[in-house]
């Protein structure tokens, strides 16, 4: 999915189960510049082994929250995405 | 002010005390999230925490943004969460406000702790006593992931539509455009709205409901009757609707002449010379009613077979959709028969026809 168009090497942060399951806090990955948050998610899913938490996965670029899956995210160098698994806070 | 903060270390409520303190505030709010001894059944040594720390501030921040905007007489607000291990009985979080008046300071914390659980990206883990595996914990508030249907990627899977004019003449019943069918529906619908409206009232009255006699403010109840049944010596009177105008005894007939004479346009009695024109002609309006029923017809026919073959193709119309007669918009007073059609053979006098002949002659170019 990401054959055509730019890349970006972006900066991957991992928390809770996620964390656990890519057994790393951060990681690095290429992303297209333009991508829908699904697609986003399928991608970094695979690449990291988070099958099993998929569909509870929200995912925050730069520090926001991608509100929707259908969205379409754009990406610059050293951007941030984190993984978000369901909160546990309070 | 905001005081918002991850601390790892024990949270001192005292302090929260001193920066919930001002002169002009009668009410401080203190709400405190302690961990829990027990989880179904098994026994909670402590709780680890961690935070998506820069982000989590972020988002606390965005807390306090939300409850001055909700709540602009708030003076000061705390927010405080532990990260790392956390003992059971011990706080995780703090969160309090101060303001004026009570309600204020209670709803807005009230609102946070809401806020934080649904939105803060923190995380806890609880680890149990004995051999259970500790488990991640997840709020119930929590943000979740959204799809919307608009996710699916429609322009991947092309649809064909078939272009097809094979369908059976007599299997549509109307050929219209969208708005045409949108007017349609709309109708159907409101007709139908207005008929259970009637029925409502009428099902429970006694009588046929006179049209004159405004309904809008009977009620269906307190208008049905109370019979007390025949030979009967119970002191108890027995309550019976009377239902001679209910829905099956309704006129299910629809006024066919009427809706005809309102088609063929034809007003009884009047010697306008073009009407007089259209009934010597080939009727036109006819042949535009035939062709708009899919009838075929032949001219050199009587006029009284086609409107025979007119009226039984309503007839079949309306037995595939009783409400087809609806979609004229008819008012129900109008559905009382009209005077019998009289068909008229007027005797001209010379000076009448050669009138009348000028008049065609004028009019020519009406033709």
């Amino acid at each position: 999915m990401n054959a055509d168009g730019p890349v970006v090497n972006v900066h991957v942060l991992f928390f809770a189960k996620s964390r656990e399951l890519a057994n790393t806090p951060r990681s690095k990955v290429d992303v297209p510049t333009k991508i829908t948050a699904s697609d986003l998610l399928d991608l970094l899913v695979s690449r990291f082994g988070l099958i099993s938490i998929r569909d509870n996965l929200i995912l925050a670029h730069n520090e926001s929250y991608i509100d929707n899956l259908s969205d379409t995210v754009l990406f610059k160098e050293g951007d941030e995405l984190a993984i978000i698994p369901p909160l546990s806070g309070g | 002010m905001d005081h918002v903060k991850l601390v790892n270390d024990p949270i001192d409520i005292a302090h929260i005390h001193q920066l919930l303190a001002d002169a002009g505030c009668g009410a401080s709010s203190v709400f405190v999230g302690t961990t829990r001894d027990n989880f179904q059944g098994k026994k909670v040594v402590s709780l680890a925490y961690e935070a998506y720390d820069s982000m989590a501030l972020k988002e606390m921040n965005k807390i306090c943004l939300d409850l001055r905007s909700k709540w602009p007489d708030l003076k000061h607000i705390v927010i405080y969460h532990r990260l790392g291990t956390v003992p059971v009985c011990e706080a995780s979080v703090v969160i309090a406000a101060s303001s004026p008046h009570r309600s204020e300071a209670l709803e807005s914390v009230s609102f946070a702790i809401d806020q934080l659980k649904t939105r803060v990206p923190i995380w806890k883990k609880e680890i149990y006593e004995g051999d259970h595996v500790s488990e991640w914990k997840e709020n119930k508030e929590s943000i979740r992931p959204k799809r919307s249907k608009s996710a699916f990627n429609y322009a991947a899977c092309p649809c064909k539509v078939e272009e097809s004019h094979d369908v059976p003449r007599t299997l549509v019943q109307i050929r219209v455009n969208d708005a045409e069918l949108t007017k349609r529906l709309e109708c159907f619908v409101n007709r139908k709205r207005d008929e259970i409206n009637s029925q409502n009232v009428i099902d429970f009255k006694s009588s046929f409901v006179n049209s004159d006699i405004d309904l809008s403010d009977s009620c269906a109840r307190t208008q049905s009757t109370i019979i007390k049944q025949e030979q009967s010596n119970c002191h108890l009177k027995v309550r019976r609707v009377n239902n001679r105008c209910g829905p099956q005894q309704m006129e299910m007939r629809p006024n066919y002449e009427l809706e005809l004479n309102k088609l063929m346009g034809s007003r009884d009695g009047q010697t306008d010379p073009f009407k007089e024109m259209r009934k010597s002609l080939p009727n036109s309006r006819l042949q535009a009613i035939e062709s708009y029923m899919c009838l075929t017809t032949d001219n050199e026919e009587n006029i009284f077979s086609r409107i025979k073959k007119v009226e039984n193709r309503l007839l079949q119309l309306e037995s595939i959709s009783p409400e087809y007669r609806h979609f004229t918009k008819l008012e129900p007073s109008s559905m009382e028969l009209p005077p019998p059609k009289k068909i008229r053979k007027k005797s001209y006098s010379v000076p009448e026809l050669s009138a009348f002949i000028q008049k065609i002659k004028e009019g020519s170019e009406f033709a």
